[in-house]
């Protein structure tokens, strides 16, 4: 293998990029209707949700903690929202819409981060168990009937479009204004953890609490912080699911959590902590959204999605592995050699 | 979207039940039965619906008809609603299960008790006296088909979804289509496998995106759970092609109405609750007073003129269709 290919396929990231550029490739032979701006502006769109979930996990994952509850926190934020504004009947900037829901997001977030942080529970079982309860409680007490006759302000921004164009065939292409939520929400996740002390000891704590704790970072404080933010990012994504789909379905979004997971640890985060970051998220959003969605044009059976993203994953996360263990392998015998 | 049988059909063996024990008690032909239908959960349109219809019936023949149903749609408090029914002595108990398996036991010991059960949704259950089902699934996918080619003309591209690659009900339906069409609209093509919503409007959408840029001839589409045909629309819609791509399948007003009203979807069907409702209720009054179900027979239920019966399930051609027009009626 030359240097620079197994340099590529040490990282995540590098996986997954070239697995998209090879995709991409045999789908435009395929079809070459493939490779064109209106195809990606449609993965942009289809591509979403599952980014705003999937920055708001990378965060936990980055700590060295799991959030499989995020879906259930974005179901609840916004169906809650809907059910609130319909109620008051008083017309609301469209703002205020992602405002309360990123409000009610963190509420519940902050419910996940007292059982983690102040209680010290595991954080797979915290939450497993609020992804249940949320679920739960929307269900019994907020309802289960659609909503459908959404305000008309979530309608019109709905409508409104960064970028509208005709593709090959005709149809139109559109990028609508809920793009900016995700763009919003990556911009303040980058600056956070990038920037700012409270980033630091993100991947401080991911890193090794012990050591955290030691050089004076208050844990607790900082993982409720986290799941606070994660469950303010999910309700975002809850009612940038709701301008998407014009209606809003409680029965929607719980169920992703995994492709959500799946996408944040194909973009280079560790299940074990102190990895991850925004670009490399948004690329497994990508890869993920890709794969779901573009395997139907290459004639792909449904079934074959699930096989095809379950390899990604293993082949994504464990390539790395595989050579960061041969080279240090290799590194011992030519010392071993040398001395 | 999928429609329980089961606890409709649950409701229907209650109302039978009733409807028994007041024949014990007095003359068959001019007693009042007392027939109660159990629903898989109360407060939910679905089930509103069928109340109206109990009513309607009770209003019509002075029968002694009710629905009762649990606040979850959970089997257990089905099973404690059943043993109360049982230990006040009612005629007929019509059923709509949320598991068939779990209310057997219970079902058993009420026909073993002389009440007779009627079930809905349910056409697995064993311990029955007879089970209605709005209509045999094959027919239903044909009847979908039917208006999917009407609307294309007969031909060209056509695609299908399923909820579920794993949902019986909906293989049934779509498999049955796809055979019709091949049958009769040989000018008609299948341009994929079917494909899988997992009943969620999102997939639907994004989905559609992929095969109109796929096979940019498509030009109808076959829906089967509710949220199918919704997203389905949605992309049909922002594509600008309303009206270029026909747009059928199973859904409610409810779910699928802005775009019933707007042109993307052409038509939508189900089966009407209170018709099924009334349906249980009149199999359990002829259980009652010894008359027999015959293949073929008219329940005198609108969707149930010829039914077809097959051991004890009772099959109607009861499907409710809905185009832009006559939405208006049907407010769930």
């Amino acid at each position: 293998m030359s240097k620079p290919l197994s340099r590529v396929l040490a990282t995540p990231q590098g996986v997954v990029l070239i697995t998209v550029l090879v995709f991409a490739l045999v789908l435009s032979i395929i079809n070459p209707a493939f490779f064109s701006v209106a195809t990606l502006i449609d993965l942009l769109r289809n591509s979403l949700v599952t980014g705003i979930f999937a920055l708001g996990v990378m965060m936990v994952l980055a700590s060295g903690g799991i959030d499989v509850s995020c879906t259930a926190i974005g179901a609840f934020a916004m169906y809650a929202t809907m059910k609130i504004v319909l109620g008051v009947d008083i017309d609301l900037p469209i703002f205020a819409f992602f405002a309360l829901s990123a409000l009610i997001g963190a509420m519940l977030g902050l419910f996940n981060g007292l059982l983690i942080g102040i209680l010290g529970l595991p954080t797979l079982i915290v939450t497993l168990g609020t992804l249940s309860l949320y679920r739960g409680v929307l269900l019994t007490f907020l309802g289960t009937t659609y909503i459908t006759a959404v305000p008309r302000e979530i309608i019109a921004f709905s409508r409104k479009v960064l970028v509208r164009m005709e593709n090959a065939a005709g149809q139109m292409v559109s990028l609508p204004y809920s793009f900016l939520v995700l763009v919003g929400v990556a911009a303040v996740v980058a600056i956070l953890i990038n920037f700012t002390l409270f980033g630091r000891k993100i991947y401080a704590i991911g890193g090794s609490e012990e050591a955290a704790e030691r050089i004076g970072i208050r844990i607790k404080r900082v993982k409720v912080m986290i799941y606070v933010l994660a469950g303010a990012i999910a309700g975002l994504a809850g009612m940038t699911h709701v301008t998407l789909s014009r209606m809003a379905n409680p029965f929607d979004l719980v169920g992703m959590e995994l492709n959500v997971i799946a996408a944040v640890v194909l973009g280079g985060a560790r299940i074990t902590g102190g990895y991850g970051t925004v670009t490399g998220t948004l690329l497994g959003v990508f890869v993920i959204t890709m794969i779901n969605t573009t395997l139907l044009m290459a004639g792909v059976p449904s079934y074959w999605q699930k096989v095809v993203i379950g390899g990604l994953i293993i082949v994504g996360t464990g390539l790395p592995i595989v050579i960061e263990r041969l080279s240090r392998h290799r590194e011992r015998i030519s010392r071993s050699l040398s001395a | 979207m999928t429609f329980n049988f089961k606890k409709m059909a649950l409701g229907a063996a209650l109302g039978a039940a009733l409807l028994g024990s007041a024949v014990a008690i007095s003359n068959a032909q001019d007693a009042k039965h007392t027939i109660v239908t159990v629903v898989k959960l109360s407060g939910i349109a679905w089930f509103n619906r069928m109340e109206e219809g109990v009513k309607q019936y009770a209003a019509d023949t002075g029968q002694n008809a009710s629905q009762v149903g649990p606040a979850s749609a959970d089997a257990a408090l089905q099973v404690q609603m059943i043993e109360d029914l049982i230990a006040k002595k009612v005629d007929a108990i019509t059923v709509v299960p949320n598991s068939p398996e779990a209310l057997e036991p219970v079902l058993a010991k009420a026909l073993g008790q002389g009440i007779k059960v009627v079930g809905h949704e349910a056409s697995s259950l064993k311990n029955v006296t007879y089970d209605v089902e709005a209509f045999d699934n094959a027919a239903y996918g044909e009847h979908l088909m039917e208006a999917l080619a009407k609307a294309m003309g007969g031909e060209g591209e056509y695609a299908v979804f399923v909820g579920n690659l794993s949902a019986k009900t909906h293989n049934e339906w779509v498999d049955a289509a796809i055979a019709y069409q091949k049958a009769k609209y040989p000018k008609m093509k299948l341009v994929a496998d079917k494909i899988e919503s997992t009943e969620q409007q999102q997939v639907a959408y994004q989905k559609t995106k992929e095969l109109l840029r796929t096979y940019p001839n498509l030009k109808g589409i076959q829906g089967s759970a509710g949220e199918d045909v919704v997203g389905a629309a949605l992309a049909v819609e922002e594509a600008g092609l309303t009206g270029k791509v026909s747009i059928v399948g199973t859904s409610l007003v409810s779910v699928s109405g802005p775009y019933l009203e707007s042109g993307e979807i052409n038509m939508i069907s189900f089966w009407d609750p209170a018709k099924a409702g009334i349906a249980m209720n009149k199999v359990a009054a002829m259980a009652i007073e010894g008359k027999e179900i015959t293949d073929g027979m008219d329940l005198g239920v609108e969707g149930y003129n010829k039914v077809r019966l097959n051991g004890k399930v009772i099959y109607g051609q009861a499907w409710v269709d809905v185009t832009k027009d006559n939405m208006g009626e049907y407010k769930f």
